[in-house]
């Protein structure tokens, strides 16, 4: 005990100091609060009083979209917006009914947006009453200000797609910041933020940075004099890979009819096109949609705000033996000159498995049959190759995988193995299930955009490049560009043969007689191709009137020109009917779009 | 439980202290938060709060210190472990993250490191057999101790919790009894340091560049309040005007302008001094200055008469942490410390700042009350 105690004594010999610092420091701030309070507390209950200095939120103006040429995809509109701060008038409910006149708004519901905003909002900042207020209202405003204490006028960029709903589901859409969004990174809920497509995946980018002006205002809430200003930081300008011309192409092409059209340089992944229909007007997104169009927008049959080029798979008919022939050859199961007699059909046990062309192709090798499509070819060579190994080269081919665009719920589709439909059904593969998935019937399904890679890496030579949307940013202060180079995934390894030989009979397609796509051919380039017509139902019944909805859907994948592919498209129309006579011809003008603006000579 | 002898022992006079700054601080942060619609919310998590750290607070009575002092590693590494967590898996807020999300509350590990470290400290020295005159060679063990949790600390980044966590450990060092000789060499080298960092540029360069925009913003602040008195500074002068316009008596209990009027930033957590000083003026805050100054010195009175080494260094190094939050945040208030962030004990919002706080009350009381008990 006397040991401990001994040991302590030294710690409590130091006590009396820690005491003497606490007291010490009482005592400064004590001598400091009496400086403060006491004798500067006139000057600081002045201050207080004048206390008047009030920051405005300065938003900048959001990053321009524009195509890969510069041709504006999107605009900033100055427009004004009247607005009021409840705090700045002594009589809230007189500013009310005088500004009830002007903008003929019910003071009933100024006062509901007042109370609403109330939940969000902090002291001072304003609560936007008439939004895009119409020139001679805001004249009127700006005329009456001393009569209306707590109104005031501000300009706004509001933002304005002047091509409505051209590539609409690329660019998105602009609108309220959600409560979720403000809670999670404190979003100013003033400003309008990208909420869908491109708009949203670059919104970091293209919002910018606020700044404030320091003002210091009368009892009215009027400036009396400025006391600093940080300079809001404009939204950076991004410059998309796609070529407005081939987009307008793209959608005049598709005009009315629901459908998909994606077009890429094959040499670097850039998406040229990418227009998926029905499309939206984003237009009516920045004011606020009313809930009303919002639910009739989600419930529309056509489902307009659905990205078909990325989000909907479709089987992809006869473009899928472009897969069969591929695997055929690099395997060497087919022989170029092994011949298949097609008599108009295929039987297989009880069942039945039509050419269609009714009266058959007669004896028809590799060449012709991929040139005149004949289904019967393809059903036996499939089954000669096994589905198995054709699906592995539909999977090399990037069928089955996501093409890793940067647009949200992109959908993989589907390539079925043998084991696939076992766990899935239960059943085993027969050879019917064969025969109708190599003609990308049955299971298969496969999104525009995966069938417009597919035909890129036919056409580059087997090279993976990821769908490529933004091609630079320009930072608008510093004019600092930032390209952004095409990636390379990986590449494929096929026999150069078997390739060349796919390629030549492509090309018959567009050019040679028989073949299925003359409605592609152009004077500008030659083109190969490949159409094909997805059936809907599984067998039509003669004699019927069909529907539109259970109309085929018309495919055609192509590239252009043929020795150095500059473009590849995929057009999907649903319920088109045939591939060569309905989707044809809109790749034809995508292509033609596209190509007279290429110079020529920039051959690579 | 308690038996009878110590429920007598027991500083009843800091219990009612205690009592009346949290009310004081429910008062304030009552005002502070009150909105156009009514109380806020905040104020009645503060209530919840409040309640919660008296109930802790008895808790901590029951068990004896030496039982706490043996579980101080433990609790040591537990919230080493919890800053790890933060780090890994934390909420972000204003710039650092700092919260861990437990359902529905954000638990902030940093305050409960603070506590944590000071108790291990005590214990530390308290077995050490040097038992004082300690040399910088001695001094390796505590000093690993210190740094693993301010890394963390820093690293979210909290330079506030890593200045406090530094000064409370050599407040404690000094208890225990270092050699003037080694705190001049501290004192020279860090002067040294500090000095290097100042006059080399590259060095200064590296270690401005590795502080966030706020911090560099708060420190050229506070050396020239005046070169940006409406971005950064705007803090420092605007809980300036507050205190000093509170004048003598204040601008009355909820009608400060600065306070209600959002003029004042972080008006209920770190700048609750400032609300209290506007709107009771000095008459107010020096009389809640005077319950904290008598606070602190009954837990200098709880160290002096604590019966061992143990009780004398944890009680020591509950006060001079209490102290250091007490004279930093007040001092940042009035303007002659560089706003870091540290709250206001008992009184700012903030749930695992209150409950910490009450915590080491709790064994302040513990080891008072076991003052004039003999060894068995």
């Amino acid at each position: 005990m006397d040991q401990q105690q001994e040991s302590i004594s030294g710690i409590l010999r130091r006590l009396p100091l820690l005491a003497a610092f606490i007291i010490l420091l009482a005592v400064l701030l004590f001598i400091r609060l009496w400086y403060l309070q006491a004798i500067k507390g006139e000057y600081y209950h002045e201050q207080a009083e004048n206390n008047r200095i009030r920051p405005v939120k300065l938003r900048p103006p959001r990053g321009i979209i524009y195509d890969r040429s510069g041709r504006p995809l999107v605009e900033n509109e100055l427009v004004f917006d009247v607005s009021l701060i409840p705090e700045d008038t002594q009589n809230l409910d007189a500013t009310i009914e005088k500004l009830s006149a002007i903008v003929k708004i019910a003071p009933d519901s100024i006062r509901k947006t007042l109370d609403d905003a109330n939940d969000v909002r902090t002291t001072y900042d304003p609560v936007k009453i008439q939004e895009e207020a119409p020139w001679d209202e805001v004249a009127r405003v700006e005329a009456h200000l001393d009569d209306l204490p707590g109104a005031i006028i501000e300009p706004e960029h509001r933002r304005h797609y002047p091509y409505a709903g051209l590539a609409a589901h690329q660019l998105g859409y602009i609108g309220k910041v959600t409560q979720s969004q403000h809670k999670k990174d404190q979003t100013d809920l003033g400003i309008l933020t990208g909420q869908g497509g491109l708009e949203k995946v670059y919104d970091k980018l293209l919002r910018g940075v606020a700044g404030k002006r320091m003002i210091q205002v009368n009892a009215a809430g009027r400036k009396v004099k400025d006391l600093g200003i940080e300079e809001p930081r404009p939204g950076t300008d991004i410059y998309l890979t796609i070529d407005l011309d081939a987009q307008k192409a793209a959608e005049e092409g598709l005009g009315s009819r629901a459908g998909a059209v994606v077009a890429m340089d094959p040499d670097t992944g850039e998406i040229l096109a990418l227009a998926s229909h029905p499309a939206y007007d984003p237009n009516i997104f920045p004011r606020g949609i009313s809930p009303k169009d919002w639910v009739q927008l989600m419930n529309d049959p056509k489902h307009p705000m659905y990205n078909r080029a990325i989000q909907s798979v479709y089987p992809p008919g006869s473009t899928f033996k472009i897969i069969v022939a591929l695997a055929g050859l690099d395997s060497g199961v087919i022989k170029l000159d092994d011949t298949v007699y097609c008599k108009g059909f295929l039987t297989s046990g009880r069942h039945s498995y039509r050419c269609w062309k009714k009266g058959g192709h007669g004896p028809i090798s590799f060449h012709r049959a991929l040139v005149e499509s004949c289904d019967v070819y393809f059903y036996t060579m499939g089954d000669r190759i096994g589905w198995d190994r054709v699906a592995e080269y539909a999977r090399k081919l990037g069928y089955g995988s996501l093409t890793g665009i940067l647009l949200p719920d992109e959908k993989p589709g589907l390539i079925p193995t043998t084991a696939w439909k076992k766990k899935r059904t239960g059943e085993t593969w027969y050879p019917g299930d064969t025969y109708i998935n190599s003609i990308g019937q049955g299971f298969v399904l496969v999104s525009p955009i995966q069938a417009c890679q597919m035909i890129s890496v036919v056409a580059n030579g087997g090279h993976f490049h990821p769908p490529l949307l933004l091609k630079q940013t320009r930072n608008r202060e510093t004019g600092e560009v930032r390209m952004f180079s095409p990636e390379h995934t990986r590449s494929i390894t096929l026999d150069s043969r078997a390739l060349e030989e796919v390629r030549n009979a492509l090309v018959g397609v567009v050019n040679e007689p028989g073949g299925t796509a003359h409605g592609a051919a152009t004077p500008l380039a030659m083109v190969a191709g490949k159409t094909g017509t997805a059936q809907v139902i599984a067998q039509k019944v003669a004699g019927r009137k069909l529907s539109e909805e259970t109309n085929d859907h018309a495919w055609f994948v192509a590239y252009a020109p043929v020795d150095h592919p500059k473009i590849a498209v995929a057009v999907l129309v649903e319920h088109g009917g045939h591939g060569g006579s309905a989707a044809a011809p809109v790749a034809k003008k995508v292509i033609e779009e596209y190509l007279k603006n290429v110079e020529p000579k920039t051959v690579r | 439980m308690l038996s009878q002898r110590r429920f007598d022992n027991l500083p009843w006079g800091m219990v009612f202290l205690v009592f009346t700054i949290s009310l004081i601080g429910i008062a304030a942060v009552y005002s502070a938060t009150y909105t156009s619609r009514g109380p806020s919310s905040l104020f009645t998590k503060q209530l919840v709060w409040v309640s919660i750290g008296l109930i802790v607070m008895f808790l901590a009575l029951i068990p004896d210190y030496h039982t706490v002092g043996r579980y101080a590693y433990v609790l040591y590494a537990l919230s080493l472990v919890l800053l790890f967590l933060v780090m890994v898996m934390g909420k972000t807020g204003m710039g650092a993250q700092r919260w861990l999300a437990i359902g529905p509350f954000a638990f902030q590990p940093s305050e409960l490191a603070k506590l944590s470290l000071t108790l291990a400290l005590a214990r530390y020295f308290a077995e050490d057999p040097k038992q004082g005159n300690y040399e910088l060679k001695d001094l390796a063990v505590p000093a690993v101790m210190v740094l693993i949790p301010l890394m963390l600390v820093l690293k979210q980044p909290d330079l506030g919790t890593a200045i406090m966590l530094f000064l409370t450990s050599s407040i404690i060092v000094m208890l225990a009894g270092i050699r003037l000789r080694s705190v001049v060499i501290v004192f020279l080298i860090g002067a040294t340091i500090a000095s290097l960092v100042f006059l080399v540029s590259p060095v200064r360069h590296k270690i401005w560049g590795s502080l966030k925009p706020y911090q560099q913003n708060r420190i050229k602040a506070f050396i020239d309040p005046g070169s940006d008195p409406l971005g950064s500074g705007y803090h420092a002068n605007q809980s300036k005007i507050s205190v000093g316009s509170g004048q003598i008596t204040g601008r009355g209990y909820r009608k400060g302008t600065q306070s209600q009027m959002a003029f004042l930033p972080e008006r209920h957590t770190d700048f609750i001094f400032a609300v209290i000083a506007e709107e009771t003026g000095l008459v107010g805050s020096s009389v809640l200055l005077f319950l904290y100054l008598i606070l602190l010195l009954i837990g200098v009175d709880t160290a002096k008469n604590a019966k061992d080494r143990l009780g004398v260094l944890m009680a020591g190094g509950i006060v001079s942490m209490l102290s250091l939050y007490v004279f930093i945040n007040i001092g940042m208030s009035v303007g002659i410390v560089p706003v870091v962030g540290v709250p206001l004990p008992l009184v700012s919002y903030g749930g695992t700042s209150i409950i910490a706080t009450f915590l080491s009350l709790g064994i302040l009381l513990n080891i008072q009350s076991r003052r004039f008990m003999l060894f068995y």
